[in-house]
C-alpha cells in the first residue's frame, strides 16, 4: 500500500470519535479535573515563595497544562486494544492485507489523538489561559524548537506505548504492562514533578532516559529553562531516541510477525 | 384448565435514538438528539397451554425478543396485561424466575473458565434446590444429555453442541414449569441438532414442561412444536397448528415432471411454472383442487414423459409464501 | 433475606476459583497496579521533598491520607468497580437480561459474583503506606480513634460502592453509562490532596454532590486532629454518617433504574 493512502486512517479515527459525544463532555470535564487540581497543588506548594530553583508559580501552571494532558497523552485505551488484538490473534487479519501494522496504527493513533487535543486539551488550555493564565514561550526560537520537541515527545511516546503492548505477546498482559508504564511514566517523564525540582542523582539518571523527552524537556524548552544551545543538543539527543525505539520496534514486529506466521495465528 | 402464560393486547414501546450521518451528522449530535418512538410488540393476545410446545416465530425485529423477556419478567410491558402462572412476571419477577428456565442461545450462563459442575453447583444455591432432588436431577439429565464425559471440563473446552446441551441441562436443574429456548439449535452440527431436538420433545412429553421457543430452523419446528405464533411488526400475524397454517395457505405442491429430452417451452393453465432445467420441469400446484391427472390431461401424450413426482410442501416454502402473502392474509385470517 | 446470606459465599467462591485459573495473571497484576500507584505517590513525595508541606500537610501526614484513598477506594471498587463499569456492556450484549431471570436480586449477584480479588495489589500497598506513615506520626490510638477510624474506611468503601453503582445503574435506562465514571475519577483524583488546597467552589463540590472529600481527606483530617473546611466540628459525625446515607441512595437508584429498565431495546 501507498504511504500516500496511510492519512486516511487519521481521517477515519478522528471522524469515528465524533459519534461518542458523551465522551467528549465528560473527557473535558475529567482534564479540567485535573489540571485545576494540580495546579491548585502548585499553588499551594508556593505559597510564602516567590521563585524555587528559579522558578515561579505560573512556569508551574503553564508546565502542567503542556507536560501533562498536551504531551502524556492517555495510551491506557491504545495499549489495551493493541495488546488485546496481539495476543487474540486478531492481528493475523492485519497481515492478510497489503499494509504496515505499525504504520496502520501510527496514522489511527494520529487521528485519535488529534481528536482529543482538539476536543478536550484546547478547550481546557483555553479555559486555563482566561482563568489563571498561560506563559507564551520564553522566546520564538524556543517555540520553534518546543514544536520540533512536541514531534518527538508523541513519536516516543508513540513508540513506547506500541512496543508496550507488543511485549504483550510475549510476557505478561496488556493491562499488567499498561500499569507498569503507567508507573514509569509518573515519575520519569516528569509529567507529574519536573526533573528540577528533584534531587540531583535521581534526576541526572532520568535526565537520559527516552521518558523524560516526553514530557520535562519540550516543556522546560517551552518556558525557556534550557538555553538554546543546550536545547538543540537534547533534541539531537531525543532524535537518537526516536530512532533507538523505532529501530526496536521494527525488529520485534517482523520477529511477531515470522513468529504468526510460523504459529499460523 | 387455565392457561400457563396469558397475553392480552400486550404491547411495548421503546425510545430509540435517531443516529445522523454523515460528519456533519456527528458534529451536531454533539449537541442535539432526536428520539423515535418504536412499538416492538403492538397489541398481541395469545394464551398457552401448560404442556404446550410453541414456537414464537418472526423475522429479527420482529419482536418477538421484546415478547420473550416480557414474559420472563425482564421487561415491563407499557400496554396491556400479561400473567405468567397466574402471577405478573415484572412486578414478580424472582417468584417467576423460580418457575422458569430460560437459555439464550448466544449468551452462555455457564462460568467460561470453571468445569460445567462448577456451575450447576452455585445453581443449587440460587435457586435453593433440595440436595436429593439436585442428584437426581443431574443424573438424569447427564445421562439424557450424554454429559457425563465433560461435566468436570472448563465449559471454554466444551463443543458448541455440548456447551448448548450444558446450557439446557442448566436451565432445568431446577424443575422450571416453563422452559424458554432463544435458537436453541444455531449453529450446531447435524448430530448435536438431533440430540438437542429429542430432548426438548422428550422432557415436553414425558415431564410436561411447557416448552417456548424462538427459533427459524424450520425442522426444530416440525420436531418440537405443533403450534407456531408468528409475529411481524410487533403484530401478532398466526397462532395456530402448522397444519392449519399449510392449509389456509393452499397447499403450493410441487409437481416434478421428468422428460427423456427437453420437449422446449411448456405452458400450462393448471399448473405454474417454477423451475425448468430442460429435461427437469418444476411446477407448483396453485389449489388443492387440482390433481395430478388434471395436469397430466392437459398436458396429453407425446412429450416423452419418463417420471413424475409431487412433493408436499416443505415448511420453508410455507413461511415464505406466507410472509409474502402477509396483507393478504391479514384479511383473510 | 437469609437465603441471600447463604448463596453469597458460593457468589464469591465461584469467581475466586475463575481468577486461580489464572493465578500467574492476577499475581503480576497486582505488582503492576501497586507500581502504577507507587509511581504517582512517589511524585508526591518527591514533590513533598522539596517543598516540606503541601497546605499544611508533611509527606508522613499525606502518606496516610493516600493510604486511606487508596484503601477505602479498593474495598468500596472491590464490590462495584469492573462490575458496573461493564453494566453498558452487560445491557448491551443481554447478559444483564440472564442474570434477570435468576431469582436472586441482581445487584447481589454482580457485586458477589464479581467480588474483585485484583484489587490485592490496591490493598497491600495501601496497608504498607498505612502502617509506615502511622508509624512515623506518633498519633495518639485511644480506642475510640481505633474504632472511628475503622468505622471511617466502611463508611468510605461504602461510599465508593454505592457512587459507582449509582453510575453504572445509569445504563440501565440510557445504556451508556461509562463517561460518568471518568467524572467520578475526575473527583477521586482530587480526593488524593488536602482539601483545603482548593478553591472554595470546589471544596463545597467535593463534601455535597461529589461528595469524595469524604472518601479520605475528611476521616484522615480527623484522625490526624486537622481542621477540617467547612464542617468543622461535624467532619467526624458527617464522615461516619455519609457511607450509610449513600447506600441508601444508591438502593433507591438502583431500584428505580432497573423498573425502567429498557434492554437494547427492539
Amino acid at each position: 500500500m501507498k504511504l500516500s493512502a496511510y492519512p486516511a486512517f487519521t481521517a477515519t479515527a478522528f471522524t469515528s470519535r465524533l459519534a461518542y459525544r458523551n465522551q467528549v463532555w465528560s473527557g473535558v470535564f475529567g482534564e479540567l479535573v485535573a489540571t485545576f487540581a494540580f495546579i491548585a497543588v502548585w499553588t499551594a506548594a508556593f505559597v510564602g515563595r516567590g521563585t524555587v530553583d528559579g522558578v515561579t508559580l505560573p512556569d508551574m501552571v503553564t508546565y502542567v497544562l503542556i507536560a501533562g494532558p498536551l504531551l502524556n497523552w492517555n495510551t491506557t485505551r491504545y495499549i489495551r486494544e493493541v495488546g488485546d488484538a496481539i495476543r487474540t490473534g486478531d492481528v493475523t487479519t492485519f497481515l492478510l492485507k497489503p499494509l504496515h501494522y505499525p504504520a496502520l496504527l501510527f496514522f489511527n493513533q494520529l487521528g485519535n489523538n488529534a481528536f482529543e487535543q482538539l476536543t478536550i486539551t484546547l478547550p481546557v488550555a483555553i479555559i486555563v489561559a482566561f482563568t489563571v493564565g498561560l506563559l507564551p514561550p520564553a522566546s520564538l526560537a524556543h517555540g520553534l524548537l518546543f514544536v520540533a520537541y512536541w514531534v518527538v515527545s508523541w513519536g516516543i511516546m508513540f513508540l513506547i506505548a506500541t512496543l508496550t503492548a507488543m511485549l504483550a505477546f510475549w510476557l505478561l498482559t496488556a493491562f499488567a504492562l499498561d500499569w507498569f508504564l503507567r508507573g514509569i511514566m509518573a515519575v520519569a517523564s516528569g509529567a507529574i514533578v519536573p526533573l528540577w525540582f528533584m534531587p540531583a542523582p535521581l534526576a541526572a539518571v532520568l535526565g537520559y532516559l527516552p521518558f523524560a523527552w516526553v514530557s520535562y524537556y519540550p516543556s522546560a524548552v517551552y518556558l525557556g529553562k534550557l538555553d538554546l544551545p543546550a536545547a538543540g543538543l537534547h533534541l539531537a539527543i531525543g532524535c537518537v531516541w526516536l530512532a533507538a525505539l523505532a529501530g526496536v520496534l521494527t525488529w520485534l514486529w517482523s520477529r511477531m510477525r515470522h513468529r504468526l506466521i510460523v504459529q499460523g495465528g | 384448565m387455565s392457561p400457563i402464560i396469558s397475553a392480552s393486547g400486550v404491547g411495548k414501546t421503546f425510545r430509540q435514538l435517531k443516529r445522523q450521518s454523515g460528519f456533519g451528522g456527528a458534529i451536531r449530535s454533539l449537541f442535539s438528539r432526536d428520539y423515535s418512538e418504536i412499538r416492538a410488540v403492538d397489541g398481541v393476545s395469545f394464551a398457552i397451554e401448560p404442556g404446550e410446545a410453541v414456537d414464537y416465530l418472526g423475522p429479527n425485529g420482529a419482536g418477538k425478543s421484546t415478547m420473550i423477556k416480557m414474559i420472563t419478567g425482564i421487561l415491563t410491558p407499557s400496554a396491556g396485561s400479561l400473567s405468567v402462572l397466574g402471577r405478573e412476571p415484572h412486578a414478580n419477577r424472582m417468584v417467576n424466575a423460580r418457575e422458569i428456565g430460560v437459555v439464550f442461545g448466544q449468551r452462555s450462563q455457564l462460568w467460561w473458565d470453571l468445569p460445567v459442575r462448577d456451575s450447576y453447583d452455585l445453581n443449587r444455591h440460587i435457586y435453593d434446590i433440595p440436595e436429593a432432588r439436585f442428584a437426581d436431577n443431574l443424573a438424569f439429565l447427564t445421562a439424557m444429555l450424554d454429559m457425563a464425559p465433560y461435566l468436570d471440563r472448563p465449559v471454554r473446552q466444551l463443543s458448541l453442541g455440548q456447551r448448548m446441551r450444558a446450557e439446557i441441562a442448566l436451565a432445568l436443574l431446577h424443575d422450571p414449569k416453563i422452559l424458554f429456548l432463544d435458537e436453541p439449535t444455531i449453529g450446531l452440527d447435524v448430530v448435536a441438532k438431533d440430540a438437542v431436538r429429542r430432548f426438548l420433545s422428550e422432557v415436553n412429553k414425558q415431564r410436561g414442561t411447557t416448552i417456548i421457543l424462538t427459533t427459524h430452523d424450520l425442522v426444530d419446528i416440525e420436531e418440537i412444536c405443533p403450534r407456531l405464533i408468528m409475529v411481524d411488526d410487533g403484530k401478532l400475524l398466526f397462532d395456530g397448528e402448522l397444519k392449519r397454517l399449510r392449509a389456509t395457505l393452499g397447499s403450493r405442491r410441487r409437481l416434478i415432471l421428468e422428460f427423456a429430452t427437453d420437449p422446449g417451452p411448456l405452458a400450462l393453465a393448471t399448473a405454474t411454472l417454477a423451475a425448468d432445467e430442460g429435461a427437469t420441469k418444476h411446477f407448483l400446484l396453485e389449489n388443492e383442487t387440482v390433481s395430478l391427472l388434471d395436469v397430466l390431461g392437459e398436458l396429453g401424450r407425446g412429450h416423452g414423459l419418463k417420471d413424475v413426482k409431487l412433493e408436499e410442501p416443505d415448511i420453508e416454502e410455507v413461511i415464505r409464501t406466507f410472509y409474502q402473502n402477509k396483507p393478504k392474509l391479514a384479511a383473510a385470517l | 433475606m437469609s437465603s441471600v446470606l447463604r448463596v453469597i459465599p458460593h457468589l464469591i467462591g465461584i469467581h475466586i476459583r475463575t481468577h486461580m485459573e489464572y493465578r500467574g495473571a492476577l499475581f503480576i497484576g497486582w505488582i503492576a497496579q501497586a507500581i502504577g500507584y507507587a509511581g504517582i505517590y512517589a511524585s508526591i513525595a518527591l514533590l513533598l521533598a522539596r517543598f516540606e508541606n503541601l497546605g499544611g500537610w508533611t509527606w508522613p501526614q499525606m502518606a496516610l491520607l493516600l493510604a486511606f484513598h487508596l484503601l477505602a477506594y479498593a474495598l468500596g471498587a472491590s464490590l462495584s468497580f469492573v462490575q458496573f463499569r461493564d453494566m453498558e456492556e452487560k445491557v448491551r450484549l443481554g447478559t444483564f437480561d440472564a442474570i434477570l431471570v435468576k431469582p436472586i436480586g441482581p445487584w447481589t449477584f454482580l457485586a458477589f459474583s464479581g467480588l474483585n480479588i485484583e484489587y490485592g495489589g490496591h490493598i497491600a500497598l495501601a496497608i504498607g503506606l498505612m502502617v509506615w506513615s502511622v508509624s512515623n506520626l506518633g498519633i495518639d490510638w485511644s480506642p475510640g480513634l481505633v474504632l472511628y477510624f475503622l468505622a471511617a474506611i466502611v463508611s468510605a468503601a461504602m461510599l465508593t460502592a454505592a457512587l459507582m453503582t449509582m453510575i453504572g445503574a445509569t445504563a440501565l435506562i440510557w445504556v451508556r453509562s461509562r463517561h460518568l465514571f471518568s467524572i467520578f475519577f475526575g473527583f477521586w483524583e482530587l480526593a488524593r490532596y488536602p482539601l483545603n488546597i482548593f478553591p472554595l467552589p470546589l471544596q463545597i463540590m467535593m463534601i455535597t454532590f461529589a461528595p469524595l472529600g469524604f472518601l479520605a481527606f475528611i476521616p484522615t483530617a480527623v484522625a490526624l486532629g486537622k481542621p477540617v473546611p467547612i464542617l468543622g466540628d461535624w467532619a467526624g459525625p458527617a464522615s461516619l454518617a455519609i457511607g450509610p446515607l449513600f447506600v441508601l441512595l444508591a438502593i433507591v437508584h438502583w431500584r428505580y433504574c432497573l423498573r425502567n429498565y429498557q434492554g437494547a431495546g427492539g
